[in-house]
C-alpha cells in the first residue's frame, strides 16, 4: 500500500462526495417519475417530497385495463420474443459457416454482410419504397424481418465458435455426422454463453423498437410500446386535438374528464416505469455481458 | 481414421468447391445473405430517385441536380444542417471527454461496493430507449409540474421553460446525452485504466511525483490509444443516431434548434411525401458520412499501436 498524503485524503473525500451527488443526479429523474406514477391528482402543488403524498396504483391499473395502452405493450412483447429468437437462430447458424476459415468465399461473406453495408446504403426513402413494394407497411413483419440478420452479431458468435476446440467436432465427424448435425449437436450447446449475451442485447433492441415503428406502422393497434409512450408523453393540454384525444381516452376508461384528477403525465409516468422494468429485471445478466455488448456497440458506432 | 475425416469432414486445400459439406455450409448462411440482399442491397440503387422527378405513382422524368438545388435553396434544410453540426461539435467538446473524466475519478475510488453501486446505476440508462429518457426529462423539467421548476419556485424564482426554449435546447440535449451514456462509455476507459502497470505509479511516487503528475505522465498516456481509437471510430457515425432523441425532444417551440438532417429527411419524405427531395438530402448526408468514414479509416492507421485500419 502506498502512503497517502493529506492532499490525497482531502481529494478522496471530495471525490466520494462528487460521486454521491452524481448518483443523485442519475437517480432523480427516475425517482421523480416513479413518484408521479404512484400519485393521483397532486401535480403542480409545491410538494417537494419525492414520495407520493397519497399512494395509488390507479395509473398501473389503467396500463393493464386500457386497450390502447396494453395492446402496444403486448405488441412489443410479441416482436421481442419472435424477433430475438428468430434473429438468434439465423445468426447462430450463419456464423457457423463464417467460422470455416478455409471455405471458399468466406472472406467475401464478411464483405457482403459487414463492410459493404457499412459504406453504402439506400437511405430512408429507398428503403421505405422497398417495404411498400413488398407490402410490409403496417405489418409486424416489418419490425422483425429486416432486423433479423446481423453481420456484427454473426462475427461475435463466430469468434466464440473459434474458441471451441475442434477435437469435439472431429470425433463426431469420424462417427459419420454431417456438418449440420455437428453444428446442432456439438457446437450450438457449447456456444450458450455467447448466445445468451447476444440474445440479451438483441432483446433490448427489439423491446426498444421505435424508429422503424414510427416510419412503417400506421394503425394504432399495431403501435409498439415506445410509440404509444411518445404519443402519451407529448399530449399537451394546450393542443385541442390532444386534449380531445385524452378526453376520449378518459371516457373510454370510465372517468369523467371534468371531474377526475387523472393526468396524462401520470399515465405516461407509469408507462415509462413499465417500459424500464424488463430492462431492470434482466440487468444483472446484461452486466455480466458488458464486454460483448461494448464490442457490438463500438463496431456499430 | 485419416480417410474417415477426409471423407466426411471439412478438408484443407480442397480443390472441388461444391462438395456435399460445402453445399451444406453455404445453405446454412443462405438466410442472412438473402435478408441482407433484400433489405440492404436492393434499396441501394434507389438513390437515383434523388435525380428524378418522383411522384406518388413513381418515376416521372430526370431532373439532374435540381432536387439538390431545391433542397439547398430551402431555409429549413440549412437549419437542420446547422443543428446537426452544432450537436456534433457539442458532442466532441462535452459528451466525449465526460466519460474519460468520470473513469479517471472513478479509478481513484477505493471503496469497492460504492464503486460498483455508482457504476450499476449510471450504466442503466444506456439500455433504456430514448423515448423513456426523453419522457423522464420532459416531466422532470416541465415548467408547471416538473421537480426542478418546483424547486426553483420554492426558492422564489421564475419557472424556466427548459425544453421549449430554443436557445437552451442544444445545452439540454447535450446534458441528457451525457446523462444517458456517461456510465456505459466509461466502462471501456475503466478497463484500459485497470490495464496500467501499478509499478509505474510506485516508481513515480519514489521519484516524488504527486497525484496530478502521475495522472499526466502515467494515466493519460496509458489510455491515450483507447481515447484516440474511440474518437476516430466515432467520426464515421457523427451524423447518425440523432433521429430517436430528437423525435421525442423536438416540439414546436424548440424546432429551430432541434431539427436535424435525420428528422428533416423523415418529415420531407414520409410526412410530406416529397420522396425525391428527401432522397437527395439523404444522399448528400451519406456522401459526407462516407467521406468521414474514409478519413477515420485513414487516421486509424496512425492511432492504433499496430498500424491497422478499421476497415
Amino acid at each position: 500500500m502506498l502512503k497517502r498524503s493529506t492532499g490525497e485524503k482531502v481529494f478522496n473525500v471530495v471525490n466520494i462526495f462528487f460521486f454521491i451527488i452524481f448518483t443523485c443526479m442519475m437517480l432523480l429523474p427516475i425517482v421523480y417519475v416513479l413518484k408521479q406514477s404512484f400519485e393521483v391528482g397532486i401535480g403542480g402543488s409545491l410538494n417537494l417530497s419525492l414520495l407520493p403524498a397519497k399512494f395509488s396504483g390507479l395509473y398501473y391499473q389503467m396500463v393493464v385495463k386500457e386497450e390502447s395502452v396494453y395492446r402496444p405493450f403486448l405488441n412489443s412483447v410479441y416482436i421481442t420474443i419472435v424477433g430475438t429468437s428468430s434473429s438468434l437462430l439465423v445468426n447462430a447458424i450463419g456464423a457457423y459457416t463464417l467460422s470455416k476459415r478455409e471455405l471458399p468465399g468466406s472472406k467475401a461473406f464478411i464483405y457482403f454482410l459487414v463492410i459493404f453495408p457499412m459504406l453504402f446504403g439506400g437511405g430512408l426513402i429507398p428503403t421505405y419504397l422497398l417495404m411498400r413494394a413488398l407490402g410490409l407497411i403496417d405489418r409486424y413483419a416489418v419490425l422483425i424481418i429486416p432486423a433479423m440478420a446481423s453481420g456484427w452479431n454473426m462475427i461475435l458468435i463466430r469468434n466464440y465458435y473459434w474458441s471451441i476446440p475442434d477435437s469435439l467436432a472431429e470425433s463426431a465427424r469420424i462417427d459419420g455426422a454431417e456438418e449440420f448435425t455437428v453444428f446442432f449437436r456439438i457446437i450450438l450447446p457449447l456456444a450458450k454463453p455467447v448466445l445468451a449475451a447476444i440474445a440479451l442485447f438483441t432483446g433490448v433492441g427489439f423491446w426498444n423498437t421505435f424508429m422503424a415503428a414510427i416510419i412503417y406502422i400506421r394503425s394504432p393497434q399495431k403501435y409498439t410500446f415506445p410509440v404509444k409512450l411518445r404519443e402519451m408523453i407529448l399530449i399537451q393540454a394546450t393542443s385541442m386535438k390532444d386534449a380531445q384525444m385524452w378526453e376520449a381516452m378518459l371516457m373510454a376508461m370510465g372517468f369523467d374528464p371534468a371531474q377526475t384528477a387523472v393526468t396524462a403525465d401520470g399515465l405516461s409516468s407509469a408507462m415509462m416505469i413499465v417500459s424500464m422494468l424488463p430492462i431492470i429485471l434482466i440487468y444483472p445478466y446484461l452486466q455480466k455481458h458488458f464486454a460483448a455488448g461494448i464490442m457490438v456497440g463500438s463496431i456499430k458506432g | 481414421m485419416d480417410t474417415a475425416i477426409k471423407a466426411k469432414g471439412y478438408q484443407k486445400n480442397q480443390k472441388k468447391i461444391l462438395t456435399k459439406t460445402n453445399v451444406m455450409l453455404y445453405l446454412m448462411i443462405a438466410t442472412p445473405l438473402i435478408l441482407y440482399y433484400i433489405f440492404h442491397y436492393i434499396p441501394m440503387p434507389g438513390i437515383i430517385i434523388g435525380f428524378q422527378q418522383y411522384g406518388l405513382s413513381g418515376f416521372k422524368y430526370w431532373v439532374g441536380f435540381n432536387n439538390f438545388k431545391t433542397a439547398f435553396a430551402t431555409f429549413f434544410f440549412w437549419e437542420a444542417f446547422r443543428n446537426s453540426w452544432v450537436f456534433v461539435a457539442f458532442g466532441y467538446i462535452f459528451v466525449t471527454p465526460t466519460p474519460i473524466i468520470f473513469a479517471l475519478l472513478m479509478n481513484e475510488v477505493r471503496i469497492k461496493w460504492f464503486k460498483k453501486g455508482v457504476q450499476t446505476i449510471s450504466t442503466l440508462p444506456h439500455f433504456v430507449t430514448w423515448v423513456v429518457i426523453g419522457g423522464l426529462f420532459i416531466q422532470l423539467l416541465s415548467p408547471s409540474t416538473g421537480y426542478i421548476n418546483l424547486l426553483i419556485k420554492f426558492f422564489g424564482g421564475q419557472p424556466i421553460f427548459f425544453m421549449s426554449n430554443a436557445a437552451l435546447f442544444p445545452w439540454m440535449f447535450t446534458f441528457i446525452r451525457i446523462w444517458k451514456n456517461v456510465g456505459y462509455s466509461a466502462i471501456i476507459y475503466l478497463a484500459a485504466l485497470s490495464g496500467i502497470d501499478p509499478q509505474l505509479y510506485e516508481a513515480a511516487v519514489i521519484d516524488g511525483a504527486n497525484k496530478l503528475r502521475q495522472v499526466w505522465h502515467i494515466t493519460l498516456p496509458g489510455i491515450r490509444t483507447t481515447i484516440l481509437v474511440l474518437v476516430v471510430l466515432s467520426f464515421s457515425s457523427v451524423l447518425s443516431g440523432m433521429f430517436e432523441p430528437i423525435f421525442i425532444l423536438k416540439n414546436s417551440m424548440n424546432r429551430s434548434t432541434a431539427e436535424v438532417l435525420d428528422t428533416y429527411i423523415y418529415s420531407v419524405g414520409i410526412i410530406q411525401g416529397k420522396f425525391n427531395i428527401a432522397t437527395a438530402v439523404g444522399l448528400f448526408k451519406a456522401v459526407i458520412s462516407m467521406f468521414l468514414l474514409f478519413t477515420a479509416n485513414f487516421l486509424s492507421k496512425r492511432v492504433t499501436e499496430d498500424g491497422r485500419s478499421i476497415l
